[in-house]
């Protein structure tokens, strides 16, 4: 038992601790990208575990020294700021396991409920979340390019909706500023263009009509690419989509129109569709280019885009631990200033005395 | 020439006139060019003040987007924390033997990297965290190139005795000095840590993503959290800590300006994508 207590409260233990902690970061962040970085050091175990090792020593070390001395301004600076370090990694601890985090994804006037796991496209919760914390649904009401505030562009503003049936919260959500519902808290994340897509058949009446989402991608010229596809590149997808038969292969572009909202052109790509087949082996049956809710014939068919929407992705967030993590940085500084300037006065005291 | 560059050179030049007056005075210790050298400096602040001004002005934006935007305004609060210590805190005339140029070294690399104007403010940017940021951010560098300054006259006074070196304050006041400037550091980076995890919350609501500029920042302020620990706990005075007090500047130099130069992150041109 005495030694352990002497291992977790020794300053060997400390220097060690933090010279593998400093070369750990340094290498992170010099060596490799972030997001490989962050998988490799910064979420493992090991590297956490050195950190948690870090606050108990911290703990044990400083608070065996100091515990008998007197209260004084300066010690009780340090006091506060060395139990800051403590309360921060107790929010951080207490916060992952009890987080949530996900990414929804909404058309501007689609609702998905918050409740179900596939409303998400990515989501992640601590060991102890409670899902019956989520409740209600969200709708993207719409989504406003140039929102502002006090006459401050804003960018991309999502207006959206969360609750439950009537008991219903609104709120606009942009870069700097989030909507809470329920301590759930809505961010910004991305956007893009969902069109509208209307299938006629030879006598030019209506088959079938869906949103087809775009993805956004960034040419070499910075310029965007609006088109369907992957996030990484443009490609085809079957038309109609599940659950329908699908008939054709179509691969869709958007050059949105430099003045107007919600108008421009849309670049299509038409293959027939046979099921197990590749895009590549097929001889492409038409393309070419329409305007909006213009018609354009692809064999025996033609399509149409009737509509321009947006769509946006959100984070949605539940950290229970973040009003500890934050309070104890105001804490921990607190307790900086303190020390300094009650040392800065003794200080002075001294030399007026000595 | 637009009258923006041409302020920002004159200030580059009164910089490193001042530079080479302080040279002189530190080969012939003679103190007397150290007060023309401070002079120079002090005239030089004006233009300089002047070409951000400008470009705040002319862009309706903060000037500190850019890296080089960064490092002038940063420079800019340097050399303000400088002349206000050389006139608060007495018989430290020959601290601009190191303030000076590192100023004037910083200030001209900025010049090479100097932009077009950015135009608008980018709407993550705008909060008020931004500016407890910034202002933390350059105060906190202002503070330890002084404590390192210190540093640098306390080695220099321990080595030679003689000239302007006797009309130095103590050795023990010179290191107290830079002590406290370490701890005023030590302050503001902190609150520069906090504003920055505030604001990464606001726009993005985690407080800490890890980034090669957090990370850097964190072991900036470690590494002035040992110094005060090597003071304080272990005891270490005098020459050790003033060799430390040099070499953490260069940590801090290379964090601040060095890093968000190389790496493609939230910090550097703040992109977000469409
Ligand atoms: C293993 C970790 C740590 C241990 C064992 C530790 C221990 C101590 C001790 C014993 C003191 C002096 C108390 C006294 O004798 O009067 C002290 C002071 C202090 N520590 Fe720590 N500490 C640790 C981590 C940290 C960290 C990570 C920081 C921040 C970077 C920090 C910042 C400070 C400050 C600012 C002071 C007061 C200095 C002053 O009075 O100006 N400590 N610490």
């Amino acid at each position: 038992m005495n030694k352990i207590y002497d291992f977790l409260r020794s300053v060997k233990l400390a220097l060690i601790l933090f010279i593998s902690i400093l070369i750990s970061c340094v290498t992170g962040v010099m060596f490799f990208p972030d997001q490989q970085a962050k998988a490799m050091i910064f979420s493992s175990l090991w590297f956490n575990s050195l950190l948690i090792l870090l606050v108990v020593n911290i703990g044990f070390c400083f608070f065996s020294r100091v515990w008998r001395r007197k209260i004084t301004p300066v010690s009780l600076g340090m006091i506060l700021f060395h139990l800051s370090f403590v309360l921060i990694f107790a929010g951080i601890v207490y916060n992952s396991l009890f987080y949530f985090n996900g990414a929804i994804r909404l058309s501007e006037g689609e609702t998905l409920s918050n409740t179900v796991p596939q409303s998400y496209d990515l989501a992640e919760w601590g060991r102890f979340f409670n899902h019956a914390r989520l409740k209600g649904d969200t709708t993207l009401v719409k989504l406003h390019t140039h929102y502002k505030v006090n006459s401050a562009d804003k960018g991309v503003a999502n207006q959206i909706l969360v609750g439950d049936g009537n008991d219903k919260k609104e709120g606009f959500v942009y870069i700097t500023n989030h909507m809470d519902y329920n301590g759930f808290r809505y961010f910004r994340d991305r956007d893009g263009f969902s069109l509208l897509i209307i299938l006629y058949d030879k006598h030019g009446r209506e088959r079938y009509g869906a949103f087809v989402p775009l993805q956004s991608l960034k040419q070499k010229d910075g310029t965007y690419l609006y088109t369907s596809g992957t996030a990484v590149r443009s490609g085809s997808f079957p038309f109609p989509q599940d659950p329908l038969k699908p008939l054709l292969n179509l691969q869709i572009s958007y050059s949105p129109d430099p003045q107007k909202e919600r108008a421009g052109h849309v670049y299509f790509q038409v293959w027939p569709f046979r099921e197990g087949h590749h895009v590549q082996g097929e001889k492409i049956i038409a393309k070419g280019e329409a305007a909006l809710r213009e018609k354009f014939t692809a064999g025996d068919y033609f399509l149409s885009v009737h509509e321009v929407r947006y769509w946006a992705s959100m984070n949605v967030r539940y950290d229970p631990g973040l009003l500890i993590i934050l309070t104890s940085f105001w804490i921990g500084l607190g307790g900086m200033i303190l020390t300094t300037i009650a040392r800065l006065a003794r200080s002075r005291k001294r030399q007026d005395t000595g | 020439m637009n009258p923006e560059f041409l302020f920002f050179w004159t200030a580059v030049i009164f910089y490193g006139i001042s530079t080479l007056c302080y040279i002189i005075g530190l080969v012939s210790r003679k103190e007397k060019f150290f007060s023309v050298g401070a002079l120079l400096a002090f005239i030089g602040v004006i233009p300089h003040i002047a070409s951000v001004a400008l470009r705040w002005i002319e862009g309706g934006v903060l000037p500190f987007i850019e890296v080089s935007e960064s490092i002038t305004a940063g420079v800019m609060v340097a050399m303000i924390v400088f002349l206000i210590v050389q006139s608060s805190v007495k018989r430290i005339k020959a601290i601009g033997i190191f303030i000076l140029p590192v100023n004037f070294i910083l200030l001209s690399w900025a010049g090479t990297l100097m932009k077009e104007i950015s135009g608008q403010l980018p709407a993550s940017l705008q909060s008020y965290w931004l500016w407890v940021h910034i202002i933390a951010a350059s105060t906190g560098f202002s503070l330890v190139l002084i404590a390192a300054g210190m540093g640098l006259l306390f080695l220099l006074k321990e080595k030679y005795s003689k000239g302007f070196y006797e009309k130095l304050p103590e050795l023990s006041r010179l290191d107290d000095l830079s002590y406290r400037y370490v701890a005023g550091g030590f302050i503001m980076l902190g609150v520069m840590i906090i504003s920055g995890a505030f604001w990464s919350n606001q726009v993005k609501g985690s407080y800490w993503n890890w980034d090669s500029v957090e990370v850097w920042s964190l072991v900036c302020w470690l590494v002035y959290g040992i110094y005060l620990h090597l003071r304080i706990t272990i005891g270490w005075r005098n020459r050790k800590l003033a060799w430390y007090a040099l070499l953490s500047l260069l940590v801090m130099v290379v964090s601040y300006w060095g890093i968000p130069f190389v790496a493609e992150n939230f910090h550097t041109g703040f992109r977000i994508e469409h």
